[in-house]
């Protein structure tokens, strides 16, 4: 019952963020060089076609209404066209957001299997020399841009080594992409170095506070070994805040891949926006940064629905 | 930990400041951080009035060499001394990161602080704003807007201040929810104290170390964020640079071994962000305050 | 000589600190026999938690041990339990160690087993994330090879001997669906899993309402007597002492003054510190059948300005501050929860009313309400005769000129950035417009009301200790001449000889100044003692209320009744009788 209540209310907390997304949207599409018109058909449109498209779009209608005409197209599906592809924008995302959403997910898995052992590694080894050494590289990791972190990479292991290619696999399907795993891994392990430096920070600390909580000397006077009480206790309790955390980093891991899918040409969300923004193709790129919203949105629930079933005193709306 | 507890002396004489003082300094990260900060903000804003180089004019006959006596870090591929470069560019960098680092706590700040001290359904509100802020990737709300308004060295701040006020808000909301419950402020209602009062005389002065160490790692962030705008190509515009449009202009020259464009602003980016989070984690850990890890 | 089960000789702990060593406990030498409790008492700082976790072996890192602590017969100090929580490799660990001592493998194999540990903060003691059946479970199994459905079997006996109702269900309950008491008793449950010859509780009542802890008091005596368990009690409370022990052993800055049997000891001390301490505690007062009332009634009024000063006699006057039929209603719907229920209260000028009652029973909810900080759902609030809904903005903040408050926390109730002066003057500052100089001169007026030094007004609040500190709220509660005074459990936090420190300056100043007092407090001897009227608080309604003497020595509800048994008085064979009666009422109802 109160599990059914938390879904109920943290679900309508999404969609109401998902709502005011919407209106943000609209607000940048406004503020669009020569309004939305101009940006939606394009530098080259005569001003009989944004006459008509006023009209049409509702455009001379009040700010208000506008913005749930907007809506209205948007519960339809209907995100323009790109006028440089020529295309649905809908069709385009369509097309890419799974290869996107493979990127990013299996860098997080990446991340969170190096950054969790380590951090708890740390912990369990503070101010000792190993604890120094991944404190000091999770600072650099975590200093590194993205993309000269892949540079390097590519120097390294696709220039010097040749063990891995410096392209992403291409392909319009996700089979395709997935066809080619070697291609696959400089992209991953570029995404998921800052969130190794990151979570194993976090871990280490969650992991340090949570050794010093009373629980653990109740087990240790209970005759627990070291190691049960920090497999048993201290490392669920640990996961917990991390876990929380990753509802936050949701957004940073989405512009990561936008930086690593420029850098390794992977065919995802992240270069069709970089490819739009030099184009200033505006519908691709309004369209995607809704899409990008809810899947953030998507994401944080997520990362709080798994942390309510770990924790079950988490309670909706406190963050 | 009660037993420790109990025996914790009174630490006489010494007062707030000087312990946090004392305890940064016994931290040699934080200090070393320090250090490169400092050194970094005279190389990039004293080092051109000593180091003269010409970074507005092209000089095609000088284009792409190799470290050398005249050039201790050699030329780009517009034939500008890539040294004088990095300090140019770095002060963009050092500026933009610290004034947005800046700009962004004081909103984040202001609009934690009222969320906070309001309550109710106004917090709630407020927090709403700030999930839907958080919920559009920074990187990709930036590149939008610089897409759309070509922003010089103070669009650049407005604009990532505007993006990255985010966090802050939040760490600040959850100290002030903390602060306006302790017993002084409860007091000072109670005897009729305004909330003004509550505000500026305690909540406020309380929250100065959370406030600085978000700033800390603020500014870090926004140098990271500058970085990236201007390798995807939205940044600041030529001739000016940053840090980040080195990289971006160098990248390509890499895989022709001319390793003196990257090198030197990738290894500057790292080592300044570095520096900042290691301040602030030694800030956080000498002001004993809660904050990002 | 009798075997022992906990042999402690001229154990020393010093702790290193940012500041630097801090030496914790000085030459502490005391046993434990079996079947035998003995009570380690003193104040906070006289390391008696820190000998309670040296046996253990569960002192932190940066404490370093001396002497020699044994349990049964093996050497428990000069271990490598020193090390810092996290010692990695259990095995390599054993071999650091001198030879005889234990190492981490054996010391493992000793706690939960031949020893075991009671603490004080049931809330943290458990894991959060563990069902509670599963953390006795462990305990089990840490020692007995046993299956786990035959642990959990005796895992759900445990619950049931230490007094959970429907234990089979509760084991897959999560610590935090508890509350305060049923926590403790899973605790005890780990601590008795595998039937250990050495108990040591270390504040195990502390944090329990006074009914709670009777209970639990009951529950270990009773799992000690069957058991034959030695028990190794740290308490500060004289009347948990009188209660349970059988032998005192009281602590002073980190060395024993004075061992003995607990008559002796709490009746005819012989040393200067238990003495002052023994006459510091607050008494309750009790109208034992045999004991006349008369004889109760002297004890009451013992205290000088106790009782009704005249000005409260009768009722003349307009009540200074008013409730009148309050109900404070938190939160909305399904999840509301209702504080107070119709509570209406008085107080007049120079009268003292205490608010007394157990945790959530709604007396700090209705002390703020008093101060305005929580508007009622329902009701009204005077204050001064004016009705607090009907004034806003300036002539409320005016109205509010006359309130002092003094809050439970002696850290948080002071601002830590300010100076002691400042923190006092600080009322100045909102309602006077004075200079500097005049406001120096009033803060120092109060200074010396409270009896504190002059001299303290420029130190931080930190320098001070949490007596002066509490003083340092007093003095700001008073700087404004207030009509009214909300003190809201003002000496809980205190140890009992600064608790009657400050106390007798409130007690002076109301004299000199006929300040109406709303005292709020969860210990009934201290409101015995300290107000003229009593207010008895029960989950958000009022069960009784009336003038002290009369309430709470002849009270009219079973409820104040069970609460006034549940006090334990600090004379061994008093507590002996009351227990006894307590129990066959008990007994009775059930």
């Amino acid at each position: 019952m109160a599990t059914l209540w938390y879904l109920v209310r943290r679900v309508a907390q999404a969609v109401l963020v998902i709502f005011l997304v919407t209106i943000v949207v609209f607000a940048l599409l406004h503020a669009l060089p020569g309004g939305p018109a101009r940006g939606i058909l394009g530098a080259q449109a005569t001003a009989q076609q944004i006459a008509t498209f006023n009209h049409e779009q509702g455009l001379d209608k009040p700010v208000v209404a506008q913005y749930f005409y907007y809506l209205r197209t948007l519960l339809h599906g209907d995100l323009g066209t790109s006028y440089t592809l020529n295309e649905p924008v809908s069709t385009l995302i369509v097309q890419r957001l799974p290869k996107t959403l493979v990127l990013t997910v299996l860098s997080a898995i990446l991340g969170l299997l190096l950054a969790i052992p380590l951090g708890m590694w740390q912990a369990v080894r503070r101010n000792k020399p190993f604890d120094y050494a991944i404190t000091t590289l999770s600072f650099v990791a975590y200093a590194t841009p993205v993309y000269f972190f892949g540079l390097i990479l590519v120097l390294v292991f696709s220039q010097a080594l040749r063990w891995f290619p410096s392209q992403a696999p291409q392909g319009d399907t996700l089979g395709q992409v997935l066809a080619n795993p070697a291609g696959l891994v400089l992209p991953v392990v570029a995404g998921a170095a800052s969130m190794v430096a990151v979570f194993s920070r976090y871990m280490r600390s969650a992991t340090l506070e949570n050794l010093a909580e009373d629980y653990v000397r109740t087990a240790k006077a209970g005759g627990a070994r070291q190691r049960a009480i920090l497999w048993r206790h201290v490392f669920r309790n640990s996961l917990t805040p991390v876990i929380a955390m990753l509802g936050y980093y949701v957004p940073v891991l989405f512009g990561g891949a936008l930086v690593v899918e420029q850098l390794f040409n992977y065919p995802g969300m992240g270069l069709l926006f970089w490819s739009a923004a030099q184009s200033s193709d505006y519908p691709v790129l309004l369209g995607c940064v809704l899409v990008i919203s809810v899947a953030t949105v998507i994401g944080t629930l997520l990362a709080d629905i798994v942390q309510r079933v770990i924790d079950p005193r988490v309670v909706a709306g406190k963050s | 930990m009660t037993a420790i507890a109990e025996q914790l002396p009174v630490a006489e004489g010494v007062t707030g400041l000087r312990l946090v003082v004392r305890r940064f300094l016994r931290n040699k990260l934080a200090v070393i951080g320090l250090a490169v900060v400092v050194a970094f903000v005279l190389f990039c804003f004293v080092g051109p009035h000593l180091y003269h180089t010409d970074q507005t004019h092209t000089a095609l006959d000088a284009v792409n060499q190799p470290p050398s006596a005249r050039h201790p870090l050699g030329t780009d591929a517009v034939g500008h001394d890539e040294l004088g470069r990095l300090m140019y560019g770095g002060g963009v960098s050092l500026l933009v990161g610290l004034a947005a680092g800046a700009l962004a706590t004081i909103i984040g700040m202001l609009w934690g602080a009222v969320a906070g001290y309001a309550g109710g359904w106004v917090d709630a509100a407020m927090m709403r704003v700030v999930d839907a802020g958080i919920a559009i990737p920074a990187l990709f709300v930036l590149l939008v807007i610089s897409a759309i308004v070509s922003p010089g060295i103070w669009g650049m701040v407005a604009i990532l201040g505007l993006v990255s006020w985010l966090v802050p808000s939040r760490l600040i909301r959850a100290e002030t929810l903390t602060l306006k419950n302790r017993d002084y402020v409860l007091t000072l209602r109670a005897i009729g104290g305004t909330h003004t009062r509550a505000i500026s005389r305690h909540i406020l002065p309380n929250s100065v170390s959370t406030i600085v160490v978000a700033a800390t790692f603020q500014i870090a962030d926004a140098i990271m964020l500058v970085a990236y705008v201007s390798y995807l190509g939205l940044g600041v515009r030529s001739p000016q640079t940053d840090w980040g449009g080195m990289l971006s202009a160098g990248l390509t020259a890499v895989y022709s071994g001319r390793w003196w464009l990257i090198l030197p602003p990738g290894l500057a980016v790292i080592l300044v962000v570095c520096a900042f989070n290691a301040i602030g984690d030694g800030l956080r850990d000498a002001f004993d305050v809660r904050g990002r890890s | 000589m009798t075997k022992t089960i906990l042999d402690v000789e001229e154990l020393g702990v010093t702790f290193r600190t940012e500041t630097g060593e801090v030496p914790a406990v000085r030459g502490v030498s005391l046993t434990v026999a079996p079947g035998e409790t003995l009570a380690l008492v003193g104040e906070s700082g006289s390391g008696k938690s820190t000998v309670a976790l040296a046996a253990m072996g569960l002192l932190s890192g940066n404490a370093r041990i001396t002497g020699r602590v044994a349990i049964d017969g093996t050497d428990i100090v000069g271990s490598t339990t020193g090390k810092s929580g996290a010692a990695g490799k259990a095995g390599a660990a054993g071999s650091s160690g001198a030879a005889g001592k234990a190492g981490a493998v054996e010391l493992s194999r000793l706690r939960g087993r031949t020893a075991s540990m009671v603490f004080q903060e049931p809330a943290t003691a458990l894991d959060p994330l563990t069902r509670v059946g599963a953390q006795i479970v462990e305990v089990i199994r840490n020692h007995r090879p046993v299956s786990k459905a035959a642990a959990r079997q005796e895992a759900v006996e445990l619950l049931r001997r230490v007094g959970i109702p429907d234990p089979a269900r509760r084991a897959a309950a999560y610590p935090f669906q508890l509350s305060g008491g049923q926590r403790q008793r899973v605790v005890i449950a780990m601590a008795i899993a595998n039937d250990p010859s050495l108990l040591i509780a270390d504040e195990p009542t502390t944090a329990l309402d006074v009914t709670v802890q009777a209970e639990i008091l009951d529950l270990l005596r009773e799992l000690a007597a069957d058991a034959g368990t030695g028990v190794l009690l740290v308490t500060h409370n004289m009347g948990v002492v009188a209660d349970f022990a059988d032998r005192v052993a009281v602590m002073l800055s980190g060395e024993i003054v004075e061992t003995g049997p607990v008559e002796q000891v709490l009746l005819r001390p012989r040393h200067e510190y238990t003495q002052r301490l023994l006459a510091a505690v607050p008494r309750l007062a009790v109208a034992e059948p045999g004991e006349s009332a008369a004889q109760a009634s002297t004890t009451v009024s013992a205290r000088p300005s106790a009782g009704v000063t005249p000005a409260a006699e009768g009722s003349a006057g307009e009540p200074v501050v008013r409730l009148r039929d309050v109900s404070v209603v938190f939160g909305r719907g399904g999840r509301a929860v209702r504080a107070l229920d119709q509570v209406s209260i008085e107080v007049r000028a120079g009268e003292t009313v205490g608010l007394v009652g157990e945790s959530g029973s709604g007396k700090s909810t209705a002390a703020r309400v008093a101060l305005g900080l929580i508007a009622p759902s329902a009701g009204a609030v005077s204050l001064f005769g004016a009705d607090l809904r009907r004034t806003r903005g300036r002539s409320r903040r005016r109205l509010r000129a006359g309130i002092g408050v003094v809050l439970q926390d002696p850290v948080a109730s002071l601002d830590a950035r300010m100076s002691v002066a400042e923190c006092v003057a600080e009322p100045l500052r909102v309602h006077r417009s004075m200079s500097a100089r005049q406001r120096r001169s009033r803060v120092e007026e109060v200074l010396d009301r409270v009896r504190l030094p002059r001299a303290l007004a420029d130190r931080a609040p930190r320098e001070l200790s949490g007596g002066q500190r509490q003083r340092v709220s007093l003095a700001r509660a008073l700087v404004l001449d207030p009509r009214l005074l909300v003190a809201d459990e003002p000496t809980s936090a205190l140890d009992v000889s600064v608790q009657q420190a400050v106390l007798e300056v409130i007690a002076e100043l109301q004299a000199d100044l006929g300040f109406a007092c709303l005292f709020v407090s969860h210990d009934l001897a201290v409101v015995q003692r300290f107000a003229a009227r009593v207010v008895v608080l029960r989950a958000g309604r009022i069960e009784e209320q009336g003038r002290t003497d009369a309430t709470l020595l002849h009270p009219e509800t079973d409820y104040t009744r069970r609460l006034l048994a549940a006090v334990p008085v600090p004379d061994p064979a008093v507590q002996r009788r009351r227990r006894a009666a307590r129990q066959a009422v008990a007994g009775a109802g059930a």
